[in-house]
């Protein structure tokens, strides 16, 4: 059994034209998966199928063999699934711990030192004392997307989901972050589903997965 | 976690939140003044009367007998002039013994009475005038073939007059009033008149003891205590009665002031031809002329009599306003017919005094629902705009898997955060500054009515000094329809001295500020419903797709 599964699914956004079409793909539990290919493709538009922030026209998604329609979308996205968005998505009134801790009590998860945690999170990400308490406006594009990461994994989902998150890194950065999805996967056993261009990450990954786009 | 997101959000969003803050504030501190202002007017209205004692008087009330009242006889129905006469010779003001009978109703504090009688002057002694002594001669002697009341009239008085009753004495060159307690001496209690020297007469004896005006006793070569006045009766000159003056007494309510009006008509309506002496001595003369005077019966078959004739007017006290609306429920029962009223100088002042109060409460009133109206459609419109700043946040928090209902009750609750401190501040500023608006705003009302008033006084032609005013003898041949609105013309009189309600104690009292918290909350659900609206529709995917 698959940790989730896509079933002959289809999605449009404008009810004419399908941007996926007939995709049948199943991930699983304590693996890296990179999506890949061309830009347009459709990789934004799976992973928000994925994350259950929209629901596929066509076709279904299990997740742990139930269909993502039978869980509560707003749960589904606050514990099971981490979304590391393509535009970061962190709030910029609250500073990086803050973003964290949020995403943490919306989960629900009880954490009896969550500031603490959040902050062991950050640091585990490369992200120290000080860059914690900065206001999110005040980071750098690879800070804010390393504390994006942290705030996607602060409440150990099961399915961590990247929107091209090594875009704005350098190399050596990239190997890091990498790294820490590598882990993520081959320790911790989630499910880590990274969209990507770049070739040294899709080859880091135990999976690819190649998007075809539609003529 | 709502609440904390909240708290979190106010303090980082500082911009906006002032602005909500100002705008509620403002609205707060308009709205807390204007309900001070209508709080502090009600409470005058209602506890202005209820420390005070109230007097009242039984009245004919011309104008109900006027409603009620067919002139068409019954038979034949046709308009019948004699049904108004009629009319007018049933329906007189209530003798001493109804007044009396009334009096010893339980809520009745006290009861005391005048009687008045009109008498001229005989040989030693002239009325006062304020024109040269010549001319007040001629007066005189006018009075007495020219004055259109002593002749040709009726004695029920005219239709239509308000103080029909009353007329009868404004022949006279003077004006007897007889008390039967000191307490019905208003004049002498509140202290406008006061004895200059000799003593009060007795008020229980019937010794032809009096009183007289100190401008009365220099007009007459000095009279004093001791010396003795002649007065004739009107109607019979040769009927005369002798006073003996026991004290001189002067009037500081200035006489040339607003009744300037009145003792032109007759000089016996000028206070310093007024002359004090017992209830008793007065109902000895009028008994004295009662006996030697002579009836005569007129074309319409009514008797006049050339006796003299005294008006009585009873006064009740009542110790506070209840007792003197039951007084009134209370009269019906006893069997006053209902063409009697129970009125009261004191309350229809009160009243007269409240106006500018009360203009100043309905303007409050105005202001009140002008503030919270504009402010809620202020609150609104900012609050639309902020919602769509706040867009990108709603979609975040949305997309983290935050339900739209906690992230509506958190921007809800920013929104209660900040109204209500803006409302508590408001509160306390307007609580500093109540007072002192209201006082101002009041003192306007106060000024824009007294100019009012001015300006029909002028219109009267009562603005100018005495002095100026036409001579009395020429007017009052044309005097008849002026002399039945009379009684308007002194309630607008009395109203210009109208003591106005001048400080308004508008505090701020617990109550208030929980209409104002109160408000507070229903304007920020109402211009919350625009924000949940918003959120409730937002998709957090197009959001953020949007972004990108
Ligand atoms: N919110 C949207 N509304 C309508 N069309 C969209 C929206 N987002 C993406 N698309 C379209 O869907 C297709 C796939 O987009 P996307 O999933 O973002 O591609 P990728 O991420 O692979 O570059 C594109 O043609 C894009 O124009
Ligand atoms: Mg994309």
């Amino acid at each position: 059994m698959s940790l989730l599964e896509l079933n002959n699914i289809s999605y449009n956004y404008d009810g004419k034209k399908n941007v996926i079409k007939n995709v049948n793909y199943s991930f699983d539990k304590g693996k890296v998966y990179a999506i890949t290919g061309r830009s347009g493709a459709g990789k934004t538009t799976l992973l928000s199928l994925l994350s259950g922030l929209t629901a596929p026209t066509q076709g279904e998604i299990l997740f742990n063999n139930v269909n993502i329609k039978k869980i509560n979308k707003y749960d589904f996205r606050s514990r099971y699934v981490g979304v590391i968005f393509q535009s970061f998505n962190l709030l910029p009134h609250l500073n990086s711990v803050e973003n964290v801790e949020l995403s943490m009590r919306a989960s629900g998860k009880k954490t009896p030192n969550r500031r603490q945690n959040a902050e062991e999170i950050l640091k585990k990400v490369c992200l120290d004392d000080s860059l914690a308490k900065r206001r999110i406006l005040k980071l750098s594009g690879g800070e804010q997307q390393r504390v994006a990461i942290a705030r996607a994994i602060s409440y150990e989902p099961e399915i961590i989901l990247a929107d091209e998150p090594t875009g704005n890194l350098d190399s050596a950065t990239q190997d890091e972050i990498v790294s820490i999805f590598k882990s993520l996967a081959h320790n911790d056993g989630k499910c880590v589903i990274i969209v990507t261009h770049s070739p040294v990450v899709a080859k880091a990954a135990d999976e690819i997965f190649e998007l075809a786009p539609l003529k | 976690m709502i609440i904390q997101n909240a708290l979190k959000s106010i303090t980082r969003c500082t911009g906006r939140n002032i602005l909500i803050g100002i705008i509620v504030l403002v609205i707060s501190v308009a709205s807390c003044v204007a309900l001070n202002i209508k709080n502090a007017a009600a409470q005058a209205e209602t506890e202005g009367l209820s420390n005070i004692k109230i007097t009242g008087q039984i009245s004919l009330d011309r104008q109900k007998m006027m409603e009620s009242f067919n002139p068409e006889d019954a038979a034949s129905g046709e308009r019948n002039p004699e049904n108004f006469r009629d009319m007018f010779a049933e329906n007189t003001e209530l003798s001493l013994d109804q007044l009396q009978t009334y009096a010893s109703s339980g809520n009745v504090e006290d009861f005391y009475y005048i009687s008045t009688a009109a008498l001229n002057a005989a040989d030693d002694i002239e009325p006062f005038s304020e024109s040269s002594s010549e001319e007040a001669s001629e007066d005189t002697a006018e009075a007495e073939t020219n004055n259109p009341f002593a002749e040709g009239m009726p004695n029920g008085g005219m239709p239509g007059g308000q103080n029909g009753g009353m007329m009868q004495m404004n022949q006279g060159d003077f004006t007897l009033t007889a008390v039967a307690s000191e307490s019905a001496l208003t004049d002498f209690i509140n202290g406008t008149s006061k004895i200059s020297s000799g003593t009060i007469f007795d008020v229980s004896t019937a010794d032809n003891n009096c009183i007289i005006s100190s401008e009365l006793a220099a007009f007459n070569g000095d009279l004093a205590a001791g010396d003795t006045i002649t007065l004739a009766n009107p109607s019979d000159e040769t009927e005369t009665y002798t006073l003996n003056i026991v004290g001189i007494y002067t009037n500081t309510s200035s006489t040339s002031d607003s009744n300037g009006m009145g003792m032109r008509f007759s000089t016996a309506l000028d206070p310093a031809n007024n002359i004090y002496l017992s209830a008793s001595s007065l109902t000895a003369i009028a008994a004295n002329s009662e006996s030697v005077g002579t009836t005569s019966t007129d074309d319409y078959g009514r008797t006049t009599s050339t006796a003299i004739t005294t008006q009585t007017q009873g006064t009740y006290v009542f110790a506070d306003v209840d007792s003197y609306n039951a007084f009134g429920t209370e009269l019906t029962s006893l069997g006053l017919d209902e063409n009697y009223t129970l009125t009261s100088n004191d309350i229809s002042s009160y009243e007269a005094s409240l106006v500018p109060l009360q203009n100043l409460s309905s303007f409050a009133t105005t202001m009140l629902l002008i503030v919270l109206a504009v402010g809620a459609v202020i609150l609104i419109v900012i609050n639309i705009f902020s919602i769509q700043q706040r867009k990108y946040e709603v979609g975040v928090l949305t997309a983290i898997g935050i339900k739209k209902w906690k992230v509506a009750a958190q921007f809800v609750t920013e929104l209660l955060c900040v109204t209500l401190v803006a409302v508590i501040v408001g509160a306390a500023i307007s609580a500093a500054v109540s007072v002192p608006v209201a006082n101002t705003l009041l003192a306007n009302q106060i000024s824009s009515q007294q100019t009012q008033q001015q300006s029909v006084n002028d219109n009267f032609g009562r603005g100018q000094a005495p002095a100026g005013m036409p001579n009395a003898a020429p007017n009052n041949g044309g005097g008849n329809p002026m002399m039945g609105g009379r009684g308007d013309m002194f309630n607008v009189l009395q109203n210009a001295d109208a003591n106005f309600v001048d400080k308004i104690n508008a505090v701020t009292d617990f109550y208030t500020v929980l209409q104002i918290i109160l408000i507070g909350v229903v304007l920020t659900i109402i211009s919350s419903i625009v924000a949940i609206i918003f959120i409730a529709r937002y998709e957090p995917l197009k959001i953020l797709a949007n972004r990108t």
